[in-house]
C-alpha cells in the first residue's frame, strides 16, 4: 500500500514537471515560431523591366508574391483585402502565386489561391517556378511591394502584424497612406513561409 | 454555511459528514468530466492543426508545421497532469485547481493554433461556466489569475498576438480580465449559492435520519414496553 502511494506521488511530482516543462516550452516555441521573420527582399530600386506583369501608368502598382501552400498567407491575404478596400480604385493590385517545376496539376489551387481570386480587382498571376520572384528579389511568402507610378519602390515588406495573426499593423497603414498618395517610403518585416527554395534558387 | 437550523450537535456533525461526502461525490465526477474533456481537446487541437497548418514551406520541400507539434507535444504536456489527478486524486482541492489552470491554457493553445480568431476566445468564458460545475468559487478565481497572467505577459513581451497592437497600454490587460470578472461575479455567486443549497440538503437529510432513528427508539421502547406487559400487538 505504501509502495503503491509513493509511485503514485512520484508519477504525479513527474507530470507536474512535465505540465510546468511543457507551458513554458509552449510558449517559446510559439513565440520565437511568429515574431521571427522571413527573409526580406532584395527588390529592385524601380520596376524591373524584364517583368512579365504590366505596370500601372499614372498610378501606383501593387505585387504581393505568394506560395499557395503557406497557411500564414491566408493573414497577408486578409490584410491585402483590407489594402485594396482602403486604397483609390486606380491602385492595380498583382497576387503572384508560386508554382514549381514539376508540380501536380492544381498544385497552386488551395484555399490561399482562392482567397486571391476573391480579391476586388486583383489580377492573380500564377509565377511558373518562380520566375517573377526572382525578378522582384523575393524570398518569403506575403512579401508586398508598392510602385510609385513612375515606377520607384516605395513600400517593401509584409504587411501582418506576425506570422500568420491579421490585424491592424504599420506596413498596412504604410501601404494604404502611400497609394492614397501621402510621400514618403515604408518597409516592415515580412512574415510566411519561403517562397523558393534554396535548391531552387542556384 | 446551511440556513437549515439544526440545534442537535451529533446532527449537526452528521450533516457536516454528508456534505462533505456529497461534495466529494460531485468533485469526483466532475474531475472525470474534465479528464475526459481534456483528452477531446488534446485531439481537437491536433486535428485542429493539421486542418488549419498542416505544413510549413519551402518552395516545393515541406515540413510539418510548429503548430502541429506543438499542439500534439504542448497539449500533451498540458493533458498529463491533470488527467493523472483526476483519477489518481479524485475530488482533492490540487485537482480541481490544476484541471481549472490546464482547462485555461488549452485556451490559450486554441488561440493561437487557430491565428488568434476572436471567436476561439469564446473558449475561455465556457470553460470558466464548465468550472463553476464544481460549486467551488476558488476555482473560478485561479481560471481568472490564469487567463490575466496570460495576457499580462504577453501584453508585456508579445502584445500583438494578444491585443492586436504593438503598443497597447499597460492596463489594457485589465480590460481583457474586466469582461472575465464580469461573467465571474454571477458565477461564483452561483458556486456560493450551490454550495449553501447542498449543506442545506445535507441537514434536512441528517435531521430525517435522526428523527428516523428517534422513532425507531421510540417503536423499540414502545414495544419493549408492552412486551414486559404481556400484551402483544396483533398483525395489520
Amino acid at each position: 500500500m505504501r509502495t503503491r502511494s509513493v509511485i503514485v506521488t512520484a508519477a504525479i511530482v513527474t507530470a507536474s514537471i512535465v505540465w510546468i516543462g511543457t507551458v513554458g516550452a509552449a510558449y517559446r516555441a510559439i513565440r520565437r515560431f511568429e515574431t521571427t521573420p522571413g527573409r526580406a527582399a532584395v527588390a529592385p530600386r524601380n520596376w524591373p523591366a524584364d517583368s512579365t506583369l504590366v505596370r500601372n501608368q499614372g498610378a501606383p502598382t501593387l505585387v504581393m508574391l505568394v506560395h499557395p501552400q503557406c497557411s500564414c498567407t491566408r493573414a497577408s491575404l486578409a490584410e491585402l483585402q483590407a489594402v485594396i478596400e482602403n486604397s483609390p480604385r486606380s491602385l492595380r493590385t498583382y497576387v503572384v502565386v508560386y508554382r514549381p517545376s514539376q508540380a501536380k496539376p492544381g498544385w497552386e489551387q488551395t484555399d490561399v489561391y482562392t482567397a486571391a481570386m476573391r480579391l476586388r480587382g486583383a489580377r492573380v498571376i500564377v509565377d511558373e517556378e518562380g520566375r517573377e520572384a526572382k525578378r522582384f528579389g523575393t524570398f518569403t511568402s506575403g512579401q508586398t511591394f508598392l510602385y510609385d507610378a513612375q515606377g520607384a519602390l516605395r513600400f517593401e515588406g509584409g504587411i501582418t502584424m506576425l506570422r500568420g495573426h491579421a490585424g491592424l499593423n504599420s506596413g498596412r497603414v504604410d501601404v494604404i497612406r502611400i497609394a492614397n498618395g501621402e510621400s514618403g517610403k515604408g518597409s516592415h518585416p515580412v512574415f510566411g513561409c519561403s517562397i523558393v527554395a534554396r535548391s531552387e534558387r542556384r | 454555511m446551511s440556513e437549515f437550523a439544526v440545534s442537535d450537535p451529533k446532527t449537526a456533525e452528521r450533516a457536516a459528514e454528508l456534505e462533505k461526502e456529497q461534495s466529494y461525490i460531485r468533485r469526483a465526477k466532475v474531475d472525470r468530466m474534465f479528464a475526459f474533456l481534456l483528452i477531446v481537446q488534446w485531439i481537437a487541437c491536433i486535428i485542429a492543426a493539421i486542418v488549419i497548418s498542416p505544413y510549413a514551406w519551402e518552395g516545393k520541400e515541406r515540413v510539418l508545421h510548429m503548430h502541429v507539434w506543438v499542439a500534439i507535444l504542448g497539449g500533451a504536456g498540458i493533458t498529463i497532469l491533470p488527467v493523472m489527478l483526476a483519477f489518481l486524486r479524485p475530488g482533492t482541492k490540487l485537482t480541481r485547481h490544476v484541471i481549472a489552470a490546464s482547462q485555461m491554457l488549452f485556451s490559450a493553445l486554441l488561440i493561437h493554433l487557430t491565428g488568434g480568431r476572436i471567436e476561439t476566445h469564446f473558449h475561455v468564458f465556457g470553460s470558466l461556466a464548465f468550472l463553476a460545475f464544481y460549486l467551488d468559487w476558488q476555482v473560478i478565481v485561479t481560471a481568472t489569475v490564469v487567463v490575466a497572467a496570460d495576457h499580462f505577459l504577453r501584453g508585456i513581451f508579445w502584445p500583438e498576438s494578444v491585443y492586436g497592437v504593438s503598443n497597447p497600454e499597460w492596463w489594457r490587460f485589465l480590460e481583457h480580465a474586466g469582461w472575465v470578472a464580469f461573467e465571474d461575479v454571477f458565477l461564483i455567486w452561483s458556486c456560493i449559492f450551490g454550495q449553501r443549497e447542498m449543506a442545506n440538503a445535507a441537514a434536512r437529510q441528517a435531521a430525517i435520519e435522526h428523527l428516523s432513528e428517534q422513532e425507531q427508539l421510540k417503536t423499540a421502547a414502545l414495544e419493549m414496553a408492552m412486551a414486559e406487559m404481556g400484551v402483544t400487538t396483533a398483525p395489520g
